[in-house]
């Protein structure tokens, strides 16, 4: 076994790493661009760092904190710039916002010696003039007030009560139909009006804003507003995850056209005040025409921290349709007959079935060199062919006929196992624990074997039909091998297709790849600084997936010590990242209470999907691609269908976080796993 | 420590949202890095600050616990956020299950705290004989607090004593008493000195070198510092004693009454806690049917005797109000003697017990049965079994000896024989001529138990005929309260205690092994000989010790013996 992955003949996707991130250019430019460019682009503490890293390089000077470059960016993330012109449009957007943010990356290039990228910058801007002017007024004061400028205002702290009031007023006496759909503008404006008493030091009056109206709030936000409670100073307010949230982008709300104007002409009767600006600036409408939505239709999509996602973003066209398989059907008819001849007729013409539905052209399938696959090796047929065979034999499992189950206990793993996963036929099963082991059992009466010397796999017969028996150390042959290699927690485990190739993550930022054959690492990709919540294997091998404490997705290929892609948009953790059967997409998972699809070809976010009211443990696609499932703490399943982002069931009989979904081959069944207190 | 414990409590009597840190922690913080008198304004803001970054490090903390599928919060998911956020976690605070707080309040001051224990480092040396009074050296316990100790466990918690008597204190006595009674697991670990020593006189006190063997008891009797191997010498003559007793070993029997005796007569030591004991062994070499292989021919008399003072002895040093020891001996004693069948050997030892108690309890208990002993005596002397006749002539003379005192305070002068005769039947004459005698010889003592303590040991010892016919009966090796065996019944949760020497070169060296059933022997290092762990009550346990303590236990130590 070679220490890399057989999938030579692939080119990578591109040559330069990472190529894309959501349609930026990639990191490793030159540093005045990187800068610009991240400057537009939201929080995510890895881009920061790498940014850090290359002002280093600069001058060599370390800039002082990684987290103020990180708040640099209060522009909605990934959304398709079209897009965002035309919500600006709406919700009346100063120009001058974009204007803060540069001149922040003034002030940081300024502060860090940085002149050649400023200038440049300067440059490119073209309105420095007004940069130069305008700095005056923003002062040299600490970077927090530049950054959270906006939220400085002189007005008086005792109307916000009294406008806040006034408003939850407006939303009760507002019609029936129009009533729900306004009322999604309350937290936000909640919380920003807490934020700005906060900011402008009425430390008082804001705790006494929090106490009076955060009974009011929906109770999927009370978690949020606990932890904005902590917030009760100015200082507190930099650094501070959900404040960069908060502060970091804008609210969605999604409404009818009527119910804006119906707000609008609220917000123009109250004349002015803190409320009003905080809808100008802070919330952004996305407007529909048609009939206003009941209560509960808001509420189940309503709960992540970006608000709802906007309709737009989800009108991208995506392949969810499943690849064409290769052909296959010689294999298997050469195999069939070669092991039960003369067998009934009958069965045959069973067996044709699923090729000829995979022959077919589906309009929703990706062309198969939308993205650059590995290319099948014959093992890989085989395989397949086996599994296809194995499908033929299969019966079709319905609510009166389900399937048994075979659990596992794991003794005495005294609450420090973390991670556990089945390979895909069942044979293998790795686990990793909070004390850094990875261990894979064998839970056939196959024993586990290394590879032979190289001295010794020299003198095998390569000709020999059992050279794959034969290149295997008998001695070696054990129920259970253990893995050393992490310095933290192991959080996720995932098998490579052909079961040789295991990756691991864990808490100390490292993903690992490891030999099955062998049984060493092969490879540790270090691109995550924080800890890597989860990894998964590409169905096809070679790519696969990881999301961190960093707030990104990254996508890798085996033979790249660096990630292809890089998906940052996420507000907070991405607890799971999961591949959809194509291989075109990528769904993630985060704390932020939303799931994102990322088309792998471009890095794009193509789908937002909220509904959840707590973080997202588990996402899994239904085998035929079109269905999403996802679940987490919030004791809840939905399903979405991707085709067009909506939800389409919400299964809500669990009582506890749910840890794992697994939908059955042919897709009828769907099973959920939640946590037990034992 | 101090942090974390008081937000922990505040937080489980607060609503979440006023969960602050308290003022009083930032203050003692300050005072334990030399910031005197914080003022509350200061406090108020360092607690803010703290409180808002604890909190959002347990933010961070949760996900850790969420991502290790767990639902309760571990330190260790603590250090874990405090390391993404680049900050050195503290090291050293594990915790499994819950962290130990310790609360503490005084001086209007109410402190959490992780207790460090002590380690106790046992350092306990002997130089010819006399324990040396140096630092490693836990002073001995005086007497007095031994007995406070015993009779009032909860008093010494009040008392203020040397902190390192109380910790000697906790260790010896209120460990075994306190945790024996949550958990059945308790390990007692003596120095390796100590296991010499315990060694060495064990066996001088049951070997055949009668020098050695005064030695030993004169160590027993005289020493001080003791206290430590106290329970293990009394499980050494109970184990003992129920053995020969059953083996009908008179001469081991006596050598183990005679250490009982040693230990009574240390003045050091207090040994009310023991008594459970000492008391059945004694009282088993008193009214025993039979403690010798001959009844007829050996002096198990003296034994009686002895042991019979022994118990006086022993009601006289520990009786109390409480354990009410005199009443319940006199009981034992006084129902062996009502008893309709009782043997000869038996009532003999009863009368000899409860003579031995005082005047007081003879009169009240033995003057009654006067009678009815006299018409047995009788009876007895004319059948035909000789040890019949021994026995009767010994509980005659016995009578004579102890109710003739009594009787010359009880009755006026005229002492007429036929008064007596009636009154006592076929004793009577006897008895009339030993008052008569007891009045001529006016500064003759009562049988007194003074004189029973001056009674020199070897006045009783066998005759040299036995000391040479012991050996042969028993190799010297005795299992103890080997299941269903040797005492018939398997105590469970009892200590082992083993003793070994070396087999083959010193075969005259007896070598007692006791072991008793659900408990492992393990031998913890080279130099240490064994240490005594009892273990659950595990039925497998069980089986395996039947089958192997001779291997682990004998072969082990004797490595230990060998360096030492």
């Amino acid at each position: 076994m070679s220490d890399t992955p057989t999938y030579a003949s692939l080119t990578p996707l591109a040559p330069a790493i990472p190529t894309i991130i959501n349609g930026l250019s990639g990191v490793d430019m030159q540093p005045s661009q990187t800068v610009s460019h991240h400057a537009v682009m939201n929080n995510s503490e890895q881009v920061v760092n790498q940014v850090s890293m290359v002002n280093n390089g600069a001058n060599g000077q370390c800039p002082s904190t990684a987290m103020s470059l990180t708040v640099l960016s209060p522009a909605a993330p990934a959304t398709p710039s079209s897009l965002t012109s035309e919500v600006k449009s709406e919700s009346a957007e100063p120009p001058s916002f974009e204007r803060s943010n540069l001149i922040a990356v003034l002030q940081f290039l300024k502060k860090n010696n940085l002149k050649g990228t400023e200038d440049l910058l300067r440059r490119e801007s073209g309105f420095f003039d007004e940069i130069e002017d305008s700095k005056s007024g923003y002062g040299l004061e600490s970077e927090t007030s530049t950054i959270f400028s906006t939220y400085k205002n002189e007005g008086d702290p005792t109307e916000y009560e009294e406008t806040y009031l006034n408003l939850l007023n407006f939303i009760e006496r507002s019609l029936d139909s129009y009533k729900h759909e306004v009322s999604q503008v309350l937290y936000p404006v909640f919380v920003h009006m807490y934020l700005e008493l906060v900011y402008n030091g009425h430390e008082n009056m804001a705790i006494a804003f929090l106490e009076r109206f955060s009974p009011q709030q929906e109770d999927y936000y009370q978690e949020d507003i606990l932890s904005l409670s902590l917030v009760t100073t100015r200082d507190h307010m930099s650094g501070y995850q959900i404040m960069d949230n908060f502060r970091g982008s804008q609210f969605n709300v999604r409404i009818t056209r009527e119910g804006h104007a119906h707000l609008k002409r609220y917000l123009s009767e109250a004349g002015g005040g803190p409320v009003q600006r905080i809808i100008q600036n802070r919330l952004c409408f996305d407007i529909y025409d048609g009939v206003p939505r009941t209560r509960s239709q808001i509420v189940s999509t309503a709960g992540a921290l970006e608000g709802e996602a906007s309709r737009q973003v989800n009108k991208t066209k995506i392949f969810y349709g499943l690849l064409k398989e290769p052909e296959l059907q010689n294999l298997i008819i050469e195999e069939d007959e070669g092991e039960e001849e003369g067998d009934k007729p009958k069965k045959k013409k069973h067996k044709k079935d699923p090729l000829q539905k995979s022959k077919k052209n589906d309009p929703n399938a990706p062309p198969n060199n939308r993205i650059p696959l590995p290319e099948l090796r014959d093992i890989d047929k085989l395989e397949k062919a086996k599994a296809i065979r194995d499908a033929m034999k299969r019966v079709t499992l319905s609510k009166d006929n389900l399937p048994s189950i075979c659990f596992y206990t794991f003794l005495n793993s005294n609450a420090s196992l973390t991670s556990v996963e089945f390979s895909d036929d069942s044979s293998l099963l790795a686990f990793g624990t909070s004390d850094s082991f990875v261990c894979i059992q064998s839970i056939t009466p196959a024993k586990l074997k290394a590879l032979k010397s190289v001295e010794q796999l020299n003198d095998i017969d390569k000709d020999a039909d059992d050279v794959l028996v034969r290149m295997m150390d008998e001695r070696s042959a054990e129920q259970t091998k253990q893995l050393l290699g992490h310095s933290g927690p192991v959080y996720s485990c995932s098998f490579s297709p052909d079961r040789t190739l295991l990756l691991t993550a864990g808490k100390d930022g490292t993903i690992r790849l490891w030999s099955l054959q062998t049984w060493t690492c092969l490879v540790v990709y270090k691109g995550h600084i924080f800890p890597v919540w989860d990894v998964k294997f590409c169905q096809l091998g070679y790519y696969f997936a990881s999301g961190s404490h960093d707030r990104t997705a990254r996508l890798w290929a085996t033979d790249h010590h660096q990630p292809l892609r890089i998906f940052s948009g996420h507000f907070s953790d991405v607890d799971v990242v999961q591949f959809h059967p194509n291989c075109n997409y990528i769904a993630s998972g985060s704390s932020d209470r939303s799931i994102r699809l990322w088309d792998i070809q471009n890095g794009n976010c193509v789908r937002i999907l909220t509904g959840h009211k707590g973080l997202i443990n588990v996402l899994i696609f239904s085998p035929c691609g079109r269905y999403l499932s996802s679940a987490g703490s919030d004791h809840r399943v939905l399903v979405w269908d991707l085709s067009n982002g909506s939800l389409v069931a919400e299964l809500i009989s669990h009582t506890n976080s749910i840890y794992c979904l697994s939908f059955s081959r042919d897709g009828n069944l769907l099973v959920s796993v939640v946590w037990i207190n034992v | 420590m101090i942090l974390d414990s008081t937000l922990l409590c505040k937080m489980t009597t607060d609503t979440p949202s006023t969960v602050y840190f308290p003022l009083e922690s930032v203050k003692i913080i300050g005072e334990s890095i030399g910031i005197q008198s914080v003022s509350d304004e200061v406090a108020k803001e360092v607690s803010e600050d703290i409180t808002f970054r604890l909190k959002n490090i347990l933010q961070d903390a949760t996900k850790f616990m969420n991502h290790g599928k767990r639902k309760k919060l571990s330190v260790l998911d603590f250090d874990q956020a405090l390391q993404i956020k680049n900050i050195e976690p503290l090291y050293g605070i594990t915790s499994k299950e819950h962290i130990p707080f310790r609360f503490a309040s005084g001086g209007g001051r109410e402190l959490h705290f992780i207790e460090d224990k002590e380690i106790e480092i046992a350092h306990w040396l002997a130089i010819e004989g006399v324990q040396p009074s140096i630092p490693e050296n836990p002073p001995p316990i005086s007497k007095n607090l031994q007995k406070k100790e015993s009779v009032d466990p909860a008093a010494k918690l009040s008392t203020q004593i040397d902190k390192r008597d109380e910790k000697h204190i906790h260790g010896r006595g209120m460990k075994s008493i306190e945790t024996v009674k949550v958990k059945q697991l308790a390990t007692h670990e003596l120095s390796a000195e100590q296991q010499l020593y315990y060694k060495e006189i064990t066996e001088a006190c049951v070997g055949s070198d009668e020098p050695k063997r005064g030695e030993a008891l004169h160590s027993l009797a005289f020493d001080p510092g003791l206290h430590q191997m106290v329970p293990r010498l009394c499980t050494f003559i109970a184990e003992g004693v129920r053995v020969n007793v059953v083996q009908k070993n008179l001469a081991l029997l006596i050598y183990l009454m005679r250490m009982a005796k040693a230990l009574l007569d240390n003045q050091t030591l207090y040994l009310e806690k023991y008594l459970h004991e000492i008391v059945p062994s004694v009282m088993s070499c008193i009214v025993s049917r039979q403690l010798c292989l001959k009844p007829d021919m050996d002096n198990h008399w003296a034994l009686r005797d002895f042991a019979a003072r022994l118990i006086s002895q022993i009601c006289k040093n520990y009786n109390t109000t409480t354990n009410c020891l005199q009443t319940r001996i006199t009981r034992v004693f006084s129902r062996c003697l009502n008893a309709d069948k009782t043997h000869l050997s038996s009532m003999y030892g009863a009368i000899a017990g409860l003579s031995e108690l005082g005047p007081e309890v003879s009169k009240a208990l033995v003057l009654p049965k006067l009678r009815s002993l006299s018409e047995k005596i009788e009876q007895c002397l004319e059948s035909t079994s000789t040890f019949e006749k021994n026995a009767v002539s010994h509980i005659k003379g016995l009578l004579l000896k102890n109710v003739a005192p009594i009787l010359k305070l009880l009755r006026n002068p005229p002492d007429l024989v036929q008064d007596y005769k009636n009154e006592y039947g076929y004793l009577g004459s006897h008895l009339q001529i030993a008052v008569v005698k007891a009045r001529q010889a006016t500064s003759s003592t009562t049988t007194s138990i003074s004189s029973a303590a001056s009674a020199p040991l070897k006045a009783i010892a066998p005759p040299t005929r036995i000391i040479q016919h012991a050996p042969s009966v028993s190799q010297r090796t005795f299992v103890v309260n080997k299941p269903a065996a040797a005492a018939g019944q398997a105590q469970l949760g009892q200590k082992v205690i083993i003793m070994t020497s070396k087999p083959a070169s010193n075969q005259s060296s007896p070598s007692v092994v006791s072991t008793s059933s659900p408990l492992t022997v393990s031998v913890a290092q080279a130099t240490q000989k064994y240490v005594v762990v009892s273990a659950p009550n595990q039925p497998q346990i069980k089986q395996e010790i039947k089958e192997e303590p001779m291997d682990t236990s004998m072969m082990s130590p004797q490595q230990g013996l060998d360096i030492l």
